[in-house]
């Protein structure tokens, strides 16, 4: 698939969340070589991100800023040539430079508004219900699902897509969390104390499960019914939680 | 179609005569404004009558409603007298912006022939937040801060106002929440910041912002004024493109300096040179943003922006590198 086909300019070389050419040319440029040479990106099962149309990868999070995040939305342009669309969380905006560097990438603030738009436009997004409690957990509970929002399963209903599990296996050890500061800025719940000035270079994989397919399971109507979003969030949560534990049996034994 | 234009002196009125006089489904056209004669001189035609007016006396409003207007068998109200200056502030430019809507409003209601009413909102009227969606549909909150400026705080009343009496009588309302026209005499808040020839945004954000042409308005109300479809309607522009493109565009430099210092040097600015851009009014916007989502207005309307304000810089050719 050409990247540019799935490009919406509206008109100035910009889409309507900002995410703009150039911007994911340099993200990809500043990336690649972390993702090869750092991280020593490993992908799995990638056969099963679809290859168009509007689609929600789902994975675990964690680590102190979101490497997991960026080396998932290189390793999707990587296999699909598709430009993965990470929701982010809502306090993203209100970051000075960062909100900007990473809206020309694609990644676009986690409303309920933004992401309907970018699932009728037929773009694959990256979700990770963990939320901020994936990031802020201990070292100790590290690949331990945190509270596992069920707002991706009620987007897949409602709008008819698939979901792609996914587990981050390797993330978690390459910038672990020491301590947290209850100093709020700029929107961030908190301020992070990593254990190192910088991230170590490690091994990470990515395995990507079989797409779960809420939608022809259930109604658009069905995204209303909160036992039918418990028991999809269920589900979701229990196949990443199943890849992250064949990642680390992988890891393991290798 | 028999229409009645409030406001109708200012650019955005005067385009809004002119497009429903080129309308062939519009009979009559009675236009409204504070100057003596502004709009009849521009505008000779034998369907159209302009009526110099005080829209701040009850009475006179009054008196239009059940007099001339009455009388031509005017059955639709397009609404958009409103003070376009930030720096109008008191009483009387309350009883422009929310009383005179309240009264025009109301009195449609039981008005003998008017059968549609079009009020011409603005985007001002939500609130942008970092919680908000970048785009903005029309059951985004509303900026209901009491410490925000009077210029919002009216638009924000006169567009509830109006809001109140949607669905409540045969009277057919439609409120038209549209995006920034960036011309000047419009109180677009961008026009004025645009006039220097520095232009000071937050440094750290590049947000992307949607600008509606004044051709684009006129015909986004001239086709809610002829639907029947009734509700608020957000009206986008064609163009979509970050502040520090905007600023380039329109010929500017472009200094993002730190947030903070922004709201003191732009007020210094206004009481030393008399800008009248107010930075307290942009702030959220040139932060966050907060684009119009005109998709309600496309399915119901029929509207689609087609007029970009730099149609040269819309054709210069992608980046290569995606494709």
């Amino acid at each position: 698939m050409m990247l540019g086909s799935q490009f919406r300019d509206e008109g100035f070389g910009y889409d309507l969340f900002g995410m703009h050419p150039i911007g994911v040319e340099r993200a990809l440029r500043i990336g690649l070589p972390l993702y090869h040479r750092y991280f020593h990106v490993t992908s799995h099962g990638n056969s099963n991100i679809p290859a168009n149309g509007g689609a929600i990868l789902v994975a675990n999070h964690g680590g102190i800023l979101p490497i997991d995040a960026a080396m998932l939305w290189i390793d999707v342009l990587r296999w699909t040539a598709r430009i993965l669309r990470p929701i982010a969380d809502r306090f993203l905006p209100l970051l000075p430079f960062a909100n900007t560097l990473l809206a020309r990438a694609g990644v676009v603030s986690g409303t309920r508004a933004n992401v309907r738009r970018l699932l009728e436009q037929g773009e694959l997004l990256a979700i990770f219900p963990e939320g901020v409690s994936g990031p802020a957990k201990p070292y100790r509970d590290r690949y331990l699902l945190q509270q596992w929002r069920g707002g991706h399963v009620e987007l897949a209903i409602r709008h008819q897509v698939p979901i792609v599990p996914a587990a981050i296996v390797g993330a978690e050890e390459c910038w672990p969390l020491l301590a947290r500061m209850p100093v709020r800025l700029f929107g961030v719940p908190y301020l992070p104390i990593p254990w190192t000035l910088l991230p170590v270079p490690g091994r990470i994989a990515i395995h990507y499960g079989a797409p779960i397919d809420l939608h022809r399971r259930y109604q658009p109507d069905d995204a209303d019914d909160p036992a039918v979003l418990a028991n999809a969030a269920q589900e979701t949560h229990d196949a990443v939680e199943h890849l992250i534990a064949r990642g680390l049996a992988e890891r393991a034994g290798s | 179609m028999r229409v009645l234009v409030t406001g109708a002196t200012t650019p955005l009125g005067i385009e809004i005569v002119h497009q429903l006089l080129a309308n062939p489904h519009v009979d009559y056209v009675l236009a409204v404004g504070l100057e003596p004669d502004a709009v009849a001189q521009s505008c000779t035609h034998a369907r159209f009558t302009y009526l110099p007016l005080d829209l701040t006396r009850a009475r006179a409003v009054h008196d239009l409603l059940f007099g001339p207007a009455r009388d031509l068998r005017i059955d639709t109200v397009i609404h958009g007298a409103l003070h376009r200056s930030t720096q109008a502030t008191g009483a009387k430019v309350h009883a422009l912006n929310v009383e005179t809507t309240r009264q025009l409003v109301l009195e449609s209601l039981r008005h003998p022939t008017i059968r549609r009413f079009v009020h011409r909102s603005a985007g001002e009227v939500y609130a942008v937040r970092a919680t908000e969606p970048n785009l903005i549909d029309e059951d985004v909150p509303m900026e209901l801060d009491p410490r925000a400026p009077q210029w919002v705080r009216d638009r924000v009343e006169a567009d509830l106002t109006v809001c109140a009496q949607l669905g409540r009588s045969p009277l057919s309302i439609a409120v038209m929440r549209c995006a920034e026209v960036l011309a000047g005499g419009t109180g677009s808040q961008l026009w004025d910041y645009l006039q220097s020839r520095v232009c000071l945004r937050p440094i750290g954000f590049d947000p992307m912002i949607n600008l509606l042409s004044p051709e684009d308005y006129a015909r986004a109300i001239v086709l809610a004024a002829r639907s029947s479809a009734t509700g608020v309607f957000n009206i986008a522009g064609a163009d979509t493109l970050p502040l520090s493109r905007v600023v380039r565009h329109a010929g500017r430099r472009d200094i993002p300096i730190p947030g903070p210092f922004l709201s003191p040097l732009y007020r210094l600015r206004r009481r030393t040179i008399g800008l009248e851009f107010r930075y307290d009014l942009s702030s959220h916007r040139f932060h966050l943003g907060g684009m119009l989502d005109g998709s309600r207005a496309a399915r119901e309307l029929g509207f689609l922006p087609e007029h970009s304000l730099w149609p040269a810089a819309r054709t210069a050719p992608a980046p290569g590198f995606l494709n």
